[in-house]
């Protein structure tokens, strides 16, 4: 295949148009010179490469780093903390509305929801502490909160200690009772929940501004090393033609080995930097702006519980609670209504259009207004049925408690059997939980393939590859001009 | 042929650079839609006629609660005092406002609610009041909200507070329309009305400036979130707003303007920073 010959004939003399001063002082007078001149370009041009290839990939890695394994999972475990904390006043407010009346709710069964939340929430914050552990700010505010649920932990006891001694009946219990009771709530509502929410919050954010960064650094990053392949492909080729052309061979194997090589190298570098790219899409827009849509759906929603609950227990906040559910139930699911009575109508209204054709309707806002524009289906539908169902319960027990009859109001709120308010608010929860788990599935698979590909090349990891690679490619142009200079020994 | 070779060479490099001139260009122009993050100056609606919160001084001035956090928020973006210009809004054209663009933020006791989420994105809150009730310093009929049935109740233009009362509790108050909370207050010491109910750090400001002419009557029913408004859509910069007032709370700021404004007034303030809204 090589054709043999004499090496051409002596180095023409220099081009006019350059100062002869300066080719020879670079050496660029005689054909070695140029060779070796040619050939370092090549091999600088190989090391420029590697440079911006890492560096795309880096922000690779980093975008994956921060979405898939800190801040998304932060998400996760703070929300969980925000809704054992919600819960377990949830839990409080339904111990002292039952009072003495063992027969309402199953006081034994509140009690322990009461411990799991505790050991939920204790779990939630040593995850959230973990997963904080760059950012003192954010561990600081875990331990605050650790240190509040201390706090509250005892309010709550003392509240339902003086309760168990006034052994009242069902019904609001006594002014003693709700005082030391709202120290709780307060505590609850304007230290525990409020840092717990933010955190979840300052995670989305954490995500939104990484996969911004990222993604844009990703796709500048992927057209500079294109670039850059490109140029070092040109400058071995172009070696590869002066060679051939000065020693009469059509090809030098070890250069167009190089040259093979490097192209190879370029187009997996730039598929991967793609393939990461719509990972990075598909964990964001596919699983984890619905994640942290429906968590604080999840929050918010419990809250409404509590709301309900305190609504009944704390006649001298009745207003207070009843116009925070509308804000908070709006927030959930936005329906133009001036106060419950309009927004339970609207809800119905809204729903009987949405089941006759969920994709027809918009909702105009809310969180679940947001989560039916990205990911309308079959377990949207669930979660709003079970919503309204949820709402429809408290519409009963605000009408009971109107009208006086609060035993009945009571016994729909504590009450664990089908049909009651805390029966439907589990099934509601538990479609918000199965819907956040379809989405985390679509997340963890879109991590999982981003760093699956990033960890996978011919051999082994893309970082390691890539200078094993590059140092490859120098040998082989050093070997392939080595050979040639040495004709002129 | 090497003639050839080096002129192909040249419009390969040409074409190399015209490449990579591209790529930056296309680098550098990749802005996105505008944020107040990185802007150099900003103009920032605040009330003129609430004391306390927003208030223009004779001098020309604005002082207030809602004035003092909008400049730590500035400075927390990186503007600079003398880069803010402070805009005079009303509850009624705070929103227009900020959608025509003369404004870039509003602190201008706005509160945040669902409705105003479809057109406004919100910052914060910062605060939470909460919406209270006053009475002329003589009337002791009016014990809590639910006693105004039947009274003449202040509605100020673009103020979600009297809806709270009539619509949302269903109160049967008799609605007298107002331009602003100052109009409110004129307008119950002149007897044209009977209740002038919003949020308690409104009617905390006026109730210091004109003693016992007025009371209030000091039994709250709502929690109102005083958010930074900003125009919808920002999300960079609401997130930056929400980092800017937990910085707020943390550094002690928060609770010291609140006793600064509102520390004689009897109110009960909270100074942990509020459950924020969030961006999204």
């Amino acid at each position: 295949m090589l054709v043999k010959g004499t090496p051409s004939t002596p180095p023409q003399g220099p081009r006019s148009s350059l100062p002869t001063a300066l080719l020879v002082r670079l050496g660029l007078q005689t054909t070695p010179g140029r060779i070796r001149a040619l050939a370092t370009v090549a091999v600088l041009s190989i090391a420029g490469y590697c440079i911006v290839a890492s560096f795309a990939i880096g922000n690779a890695r980093d975008g994956l780093r921060v979405i898939g394994h800190d801040a998304g999972p932060q998400v996760l475990a703070t929300s969980d903390l925000y809704f054992a904390l919600s819960d377990l006043d949830s839990q409080v407010v339904g111990l002292l509305l039952t009072g003495r009346e063992q027969s309402l709710g199953t006081r034994q069964q509140a009690l322990n929801r009461y411990g799991q939340d505790r050991a939920t929430a204790d779990r939630a914050a040593v995850q959230a502490a973990e997963l904080s552990a760059g950012d003192p700010t954010d561990q600081a505010t875990v331990r605050s909160v650790l240190d509040g649920l201390g706090r509250y932990e005892r309010l709550a006891s003392q509240a339902i200690l003086l309760d168990e001694q006034a052994n009242p009946p069902a019904g609001p219990p006594p002014g003693s009772v709700i005082a030391v009771y709202r120290q709780a709530a307060d505590l609850m509502k304007l230290e525990l929940l409020p840092k717990a929410y933010n955190l979840t919050l300052e995670g989305g954010a954490t995500v939104r501004e990484a996969y911004v960064a990222k993604r844009s650094a990703m796709l500048s990053g992927r057209l500079w090393v294109a670039l850059a392949g490109l140029v070092m492909i040109a400058i071995v080729f172009g070696l590869q033609l002066f060679v051939a052309a000065h020693f009469r061979r059509l090809l030098n194997p070890a250069l167009a080995l190089a040259t093979i090589g490097l192209i190879v190298l370029t187009v997996s570098a730039v598929r991967l930097l793609s393939g990461e790219a719509g990972h990075l899409q598909s964990a964001k827009f596919g699983g984890f702006d619905s994640i942290l849509t429906m968590s604080r759906a999840r929050a918010i929603s419990n809250s409404l519980l509590a709301d309900e609950g305190r609504f009944l227990l704390d006649p001298g906040r009745a207003d207070t609670y009843s116009l925070a559910y509308l804000d908070k139930s709006q927030t959930v699911l936005y329906v133009p209504s001036g106060n419950l009575g309009e927004y339970y109508a609207g809800l119905s209204g809204a729903m009987k259009k949405y089941l006759a054709n969920p994709r027809a309707v918009k909702f105009p806002g809310g969180f679940y207004g947001d989560e039916a524009r990205a990911h309308s289906g079959p377990a949207l539908t669930v979660v709003l049925t079970r919503y309204q169902q949820f709402q429809s319960d408290d519409q009963r027990i605000r009408q009971l408690a109107g009208v006086g009859d609060d035993q009945q109001a009571i016994r729909l709120l504590t009450g664990r059997a089908a049909g009651s308010s805390s029966y439907d608010f589990d099934q509601y929860d538990r479609a918000v939980v199965s819907l956040i788990g379809l989405h985390r599935g679509a997340f963890d698979q879109a991590i999982h393939a981003g760093d699956r590909e990033l960890g996978r090349s011919i051999l082994g990891s893309w970082a390691g590859l890539l200078p094993f690679a590059a140092i490859g490619a120098a040998i082989l142009i050093v070997v392939g001009v080595h050979a040639r200079l040495a004709e002129y020994r | 042929m090497r003639r050839g070779h080096a002129a192909a060479c040249g419009r390969v490099g040409a074409a190399v650079m015209a490449i990579a001139v591209g790529l930056l260009s296309v680098a550098c122009s990749a802005g996105g839609a505008p944020s107040i993050v990185g802007k150099q100056t900003l103009r920032i609606g605040v009330k003129a006629d609430q004391p306390g919160l927003g208030l223009r001084l004779p001098e020309g001035r604005f002082a207030g609660f809602d004035v003092d956090v909008a400049r730590y928020v500035a400075a927390k973006l990186g503007v600079r005092p003398e880069h803010i210009t402070f805009v005079p809004v009303t509850s009624a054209n705070r929103q227009a406002a900020l959608e025509n663009g003369s404004v870039d933020m509003v602190l201008a006791t706005y509160s945040i609610t669902p409705e105003r989420e479809t057109k406004v994105t919100f910052g914060g809150p910062y605060y939470v009041a909460h919406q209270d009730t006053m009475v002329r310093g003589g009337d002791t009929a009016i014990r809590s909200v639910h006693d105004l049935d039947g009274r003449r109740l202040c509605a100020a233009a673009g103020s979600n507070s009297w809806r709270r009362v009539t619509q949302e509790l269903k109160i049967a108050a008799t609605r007298v329309p107002a331009a602003s909370y100052s109009d409110c207050v004129a307008m119950l010491l002149r007897g044209r009305l009977d209740a002038v109910s919003t949020d308690d750090l409104i009617l905390a400001g006026f109730a210091a400036r004109e003693g016992t002419a007025v009371r209030i009557v000091n039994a709250p029913f709502s929690d109102e979130r005083y958010g930074i408004g900003i125009r919808k859509g920002d999300l960079g910069g609401c997130e930056a707003v929400n980092r800017a007032v937990s910085a707020m709370y943390l550094d002690g700021t928060a609770a010291a303007l609140l006793r600064k404004w509102f520390g004689k007034t009897g109110l009960q303030l909270d100074t942990e920073v509020p459950q924020f809204e969030g961006c999204g």
